[in-house]
């Protein structure tokens, strides 16, 4: 719309080029390069160069390996759990802190923290606090349920997948509950007000109008932790290295092993180009919330 | 008769007593909020101050040390090393993201053309492209042309995560400055470089510096690539922390305390840029 009026030099592809050549050149280049790779037979440690074009063989590979299927299930399983508890305390959290008071604002101040924290070391802090014997967290819930007391968390495959999605949740949802009080600050009092002079249960305000008016920033929320979820990498190598076993070796995870301790290039990028696409269908989705909301 | 005022007088009081273990109630669900939130970070900042024999118990209560402090940067550790290319990769990745982002985040905003729309679109959806996607040709390619382990190689590598993301987030910054001015000037005959420079910029100086406060925190926590691209020379300070690893398991006094460093510059730079912190997680998309 400003266009018609502001000049239209050459200054516009000067300001916009740098940009556009840094982005091509970090992000298409290897696109283009592993997407070619993809389908190469090229095995590191035996020769500095692609052997050749092997056809859709890597890609074949993939779907007949088990434990490419089992780390396609494990990131899925990741994803729902982290997802889904990332969203619930998210909302629950925001809703305890919503009531303006002083110690609630203190507590708001913090929520930033956790995700602050890198992924890397968020991996390494909750290792250690889920160590048996002098693992803090360890410690406190063989207290709280003395059942659980000989349970070594890491070292059970699904509990190993649950911390994992703990400690991913305890980065994310605190902001996310963040961004929700921002949402719910939003909404007009005077609605909750109506709904409680018409005599509405507290469930009932929640679900039949706080969380309907929240939806749009849930619905986002959601589909932008889904794709970073999928991404799943520093915490695998920090926190379980994939293990016990191949419990939590997600998709990113298996694509490391093959390209970076097999050193099998090709292989590994038909596996990382298997992850883009599932990648991109949440990006579109995402994109498509984006812009259908602001109607662009 | 004489009971009606007694009456009267009893239902101020029960809403009021009600009120008050309502109050108590929320007052511990925010306590619970409080240490399922700081708890972890809480333990970290202990295990770093405690000496060796401390750290494979529970205690609360100890005598604080600097020894963890001082073995992280003594050999062999040497992690001054590590905080040192930490800093000056994702100091430079900062100072080249942020002009090159300005420019195009300008033109985005206040020019609307043929396949802008896509072209921003295809600038977001960049960052989510798996990083492995991105890491398996540069680390061919830099073995081939000398960039393996070099702070230039994670330099462009970097790029490629922040400048998308710089975009995005100048880009919602300058959407909310009025255009007026910057009409005005284009019709005395501003160029565009001319009004980006003495127009725009001075007005979105706060978003400048919270984009790249941002940029940099991305960088400094950066670990996939690093992890990747980097064996010895240009080790960043994330890597530091798998060096406590050791034949007798992980170190984690030492874990701690590199924790520690890897953590506070990073509390610090948030803090200072909190009220944007939703906004920058979204790249704008909810403020």
């Amino acid at each position: 719309m400003a266009n018609a009026r502001m000049g239209k030099g050459s200054g516009k592809l000067l300001l916009l080029a740098p940009a556009l050549i840094i982005i091509g050149l970090t992000t298409i280049y290897p696109l283009s390069n592993s997407f070619l790779l993809s389908f190469q037979s090229w095995k590191l440690s035996q020769s500095q160069t692609p052997a050749g074009f092997v056809g859709l063989a890597n890609y074949i590979r993939a779907f007949q390996d088990p434990y490419f299927l089992n780390s396609v299930i494990v990131t899925l399983l990741f994803t729902v759990i982290s997802v889904s508890m990332t969203i619930v305390l998210g909302l629950g959290i925001a809703l305890i802190l919503f009531k303006a008071n002083r110690f609630n604002t203190l507590v708001r101040a913090t929520l930033i923290f956790p995700y602050a924290v890198s992924a890397a070391l968020k991996g390494y802090s909750w290792r250690f606090m889920l160590m048996p014997e002098y693992g803090i967290y360890h410690v406190m819930i063989g207290t709280l349920f003395p059942f659980l007391k000989d349970t070594v968390w890491l070292a059970e495959p699904g509990w190993a997948l649950f911390w994992l999605a703990t400690s991913e949740v305890w980065g994310w949802a605190p902001l996310y509950a963040l961004m929700f009080i921002g949402a719910l600050g939003s909404i007009s009092p005077e609605i909750w007000e109506a709904a409680k002079v018409d005599g509405a249960k507290s469930a009932q305000v929640f679900f039949r109008i706080t969380l309907p008016m929240l939806a749009p920033v849930v619905i986002v929320a959601t589909l932008l932790k889904t794709i970073f979820s999928l991404k799943l990498f520093d915490q695998v190598v920090t926190m379980t290295n994939g293990g016990p076993g191949r419990a939590t070796q997600t998709l990113n995870f298996y694509v490391y092993q093959q390209g970076f301790r097999f050193l099998d290039m090709g292989y590994a990028s038909a596996l990382a180009y298997l992850l883009l696409i599932g990648l991109g269908i949440f990006a579109y989705l995402y994109v498509k919330v984006l812009y259908g909301r602001q109607g662009v | 008769m004489n009971t009606r005022p007694q009456i009267s007088a009893v239902p101020p009081k029960r809403p009021h007593s009600r009120h008050l273990s309502r109050e108590i109630g929320e007052k511990a669900l925010t306590a619970a909020v409080l240490f399922f939130v700081m708890f972890p970070i809480l333990w970290l900042i202990l295990t770093a101050f405690k000496p060796e024999n401390e750290v494979y118990t529970t205690s609360f209560i100890f005598k604080p040390t600097l020894d963890n402090f001082i073995t992280i940067f003594t050999e062999p550790f040497n992690n001054q090393r590590l905080v040192l290319n930490s800093l000056i990769i994702a100091t430079t990745a900062t100072l080249i993201t942020v002009p090159v982002a300005l420019g195009a985040a300008y033109v985005f905003s206040r020019y609307h053309f043929r396949g802008s729309q896509l072209l921003m679109v295809l600038v977001l959806v960049t960052q989510f492209i798996p990083p492995l996607v991105i890491a398996l040709p540069f680390f061919n390619l830099f073995r081939r042309i000398g960039l393996y382990d070099s702070h230039a190689g994670l330099v462009i590598v970097y790029l490629s995560i922040v400048v998308p993301y710089a975009i995005w987030m100048l880009k919602g910054f300058i959407d909310a400055l009025p255009i007026e001015i910057e009409q005005a000037a284009s019709v005395d005959g501003c160029t565009e470089i001319g009004i980006l420079r003495h127009i725009t910029l001075p007005l979105v100086m706060p978003g400048v510096i919270t984009t790249a406060v941002f940029a940099f925190i991305m960088c400094w926590n950066e670990f996939t690539y690093a992890l990747i691209l980097t064996r010895n020379d240009a080790r960043t300070l994330q890597l530091g922390l798998m060096s406590t690893v050791g034949v007798r398991g992980i170190l984690w006094e030492l874990m701690a305390a590199t924790g520690l460093i890897v953590m506070i510059p990073v509390f610090i730079l948030s803090f200072s840029v909190r009220k944007y912190f939703v906004q920058g997680l979204t790249m704008g998309a909810v403020k």
